[in-house]
């Protein structure tokens, strides 16, 4: 019993951590319909840079969160939205789709070339001591890691609800040819959430890879299980995105314990496959139509 | 027409628009006085939306003016139009679904500029909330007010559309086919709102519509369009009697 709390605690954990990634998912593809396949390359590399600044510059690590923090949010929010999804949206949202490929290639083979092939230990901002819960011993950097997941997702739901830049990224994203007419700056409140999933990337990775280490290839599960997270969840909304992650979490963290190591990848999988055909529009998702 | 311009809200003079060797509004000239509600139809291509689209900024007209109290606005961009004073309505419906009845009249009222800081912890109604209150009251929405604009029917979200345009007081209000798909019942509540709006509150708009019987009812001028012209203009009476019209519309 106490066993199964803790992979049920450790799946929350990692499953909140999927959760940012998967909001962040979801918040780009519904104001410019950019479907990010680099999603698990952008949570692997911010502690890659975090790293890479502690070796170059030799900044302690605080400083070096923040480096890299501000770095990625540059180059991969405020950069991407530039550089790649304004010159291909243009031309239809498959290209798109294939130059986040090509990105996430360059992102991973980029960080194996100028960085490290091998795993690399990150430095964990909580403390690793025990907690009693429910009787059972729990690690309090995953606590931490769900309290910190939680209060960030908590004020991302109330920045887009509950302030007026928030309705004018929701008005831009559900209607932005009307959102521009009544005079919304449309294309700030776009990149706005370009920055916004950069930031939650850099976020889950400064949460995930003191669990997981630093590695060039931990872009391919944590973007394939992002992307499962925001399907179940329904890919228009912010809490669908919340409990798929955690729902994948879940099913990754019990999959491990009590099925086979080997074939976790596969749990998550067969939960998207499942959802796909009882509910396609996610468990907490809204029926999308598109004229054309 | 040009007697009346002195109080015209909204004058258009030798409008024009070529797309090509297409002329799809050759020369049209109307103005639209304080507290009218005109009416503009015609047959399917006869120019009504093009000569919409040029009014409201969304097409820059190959010739001609129009002008906003006596201001010039050739040309404006859509969102200068409606800070000044121009409200429109949609063919397709223009409402925000995951915002409530509410949500969506508040942003609709609202000026879109300011500080970072202002539009994060400001308030976020802006004041707005008496005047959207009023406007659900006004279109008898009440029930709806919490609800959010997708799940509503298509007649009441026309309704809601409507609301949307008459929010933050504009000068007048440009309708694309209010009419468009909505049923019967609809209809008259939308027609019989539309009319308050203008008896009790004086409100100037325009209309472009298919149904005849929803202008005819409505509005107290006509303008009947045909290949890009003014065919004929008048009281609904007039328009309905004049064998110009009768012609454009039963055949050739």
């Amino acid at each position: 019993m106490s066993e199964l709390i803790a992979y049920l605690i450790v799946g929350i954990a990692t499953g909140s951590i999927y959760a940012l990634a998967a909001i962040g998912f979801t918040l780009v593809w519904q104001t410019s319909q950019t479907i990010n396949f680099a999603q698990g390359e952008f949570v692997m590399l911010p502690a890659i840079l975090v790293l890479l600044a502690v070796k170059l510059l030799g900044v302690p690590i605080p400083v070096a969160l923040l480096l890299g923090a501000v770095a990625f949010v540059l180059l991969f929010g405020v950069g991407f939205k530039r550089f790649v999804v304004d010159p291909m949206l243009p031309h239809g949202v498959l290209p798109l789709a294939i130059a986040t490929m090509a990105l996430a290639i360059i992102m991973k083979e980029g960080a194996k070339d100028g960085f490290s092939a091998e795993a690399q230990s990150f430095p964990s901002p909580f403390p690793s001591d025990a907690i009693q819960i429910l009787g059972t011993a729990i690690s309090l950097q995953f606590v931490m890691t769900i309290v910190v997941a939680f209060a960030t997702i908590a004020a991302l739901q109330w920045f887009v609800t509950r302030t007026r830049t928030g309705r004018q990224m929701q008005a831009s994203a559900q209607n932005p040819t009307v959102a521009r007419i009544l005079g919304i700056p449309v294309e700030r409140m776009v990149m706005l959430t370009f920055v916004i999933n950069a930031a939650l990337a850099a976020l889950a990775s400064f949460l995930i890879s003191p669990i997981y280490l630093a590695k060039f290839s931990n872009g391919e599960t944590i973007g394939l299980f992002a992307f499962i997270a925001a399907i179940v969840g329904g890919f228009n909304q912010v809490r669908g995105a919340l409990l798929g992650g955690i729902l994948v979490g879940i099913f990754d963290s019990l999959a491990a314990a009590y099925v086979s190591t080997s074939y976790r990848l596969a749990v998550p999988l067969a939960l998207l496959v499942v959802i796909i055909l009882v509910k396609p529009e996610g468990l907490l998702g809204r029926k999308e139509e598109r004229h054309v | 027409m040009n007697a009346v311009a002195g109080n015209a809200v909204l004058e258009v003079s030798g409008l024009e628009k070529h797309f090509g060797g297409i002329k799809a509004v050759r020369g049209v000239s109307f103005s639209v006085r304080k507290g009218e509600i005109l009416g503009i139809i015609g047959p399917n291509g006869c120019g009504k939306s093009t000569l919409f689209n040029c009014i409201l900024g969304q097409l820059a007209p190959s010739a001609g003016t129009v002008r906003l109290n006596g201001e010039d606005v050739t040309g404006l961009r859509p969102s200068d139009l409606n800070r000044r004073g121009v409200g429109r309505t949609f063919q397709l419906l223009q409402v925000f679904p995951d915002l409530t009845v509410r949500e969506n009249l508040v942003l609709a009222g609202q000026e879109h500029h300011g500080t970072m800081m202002g539009r994060l912890f400001g308030p976020r109604d802006a004041g707005l909330s008496d005047a959207a209150d009023r406007m659900i009251g006004f279109f008898k929405l009440d029930h709806l007010a919490d609800a959010k604009a997708g799940g509503l029917s298509y007649g009441q979200q026309k309704l809601l559309d409507a609301a949307m345009a008459f929010m933050g007081g504009p000068q007048i209000v440009l309708l694309d086919e209010p009419a468009g798909g909505v049923n019967l019942t609809m209809l008259a509540s939308l027609k019989d709102r539309l009319r308050a709006m203008n008896d009790e509150l004086g409100a100037t708009f325009v209309v472009i519509e298919h149904n005849m019987e929803f202008v005819m009812s409505l509005c107290t001028r006509v303008i009947v369009l045909a290949e890009g012209k003014v065919l004929a203009e008048g009281t609904p009476a007039e328009v309905r009697a004049d064998p110009a019209v009768m012609e454009a519309y039963l055949g050739h």
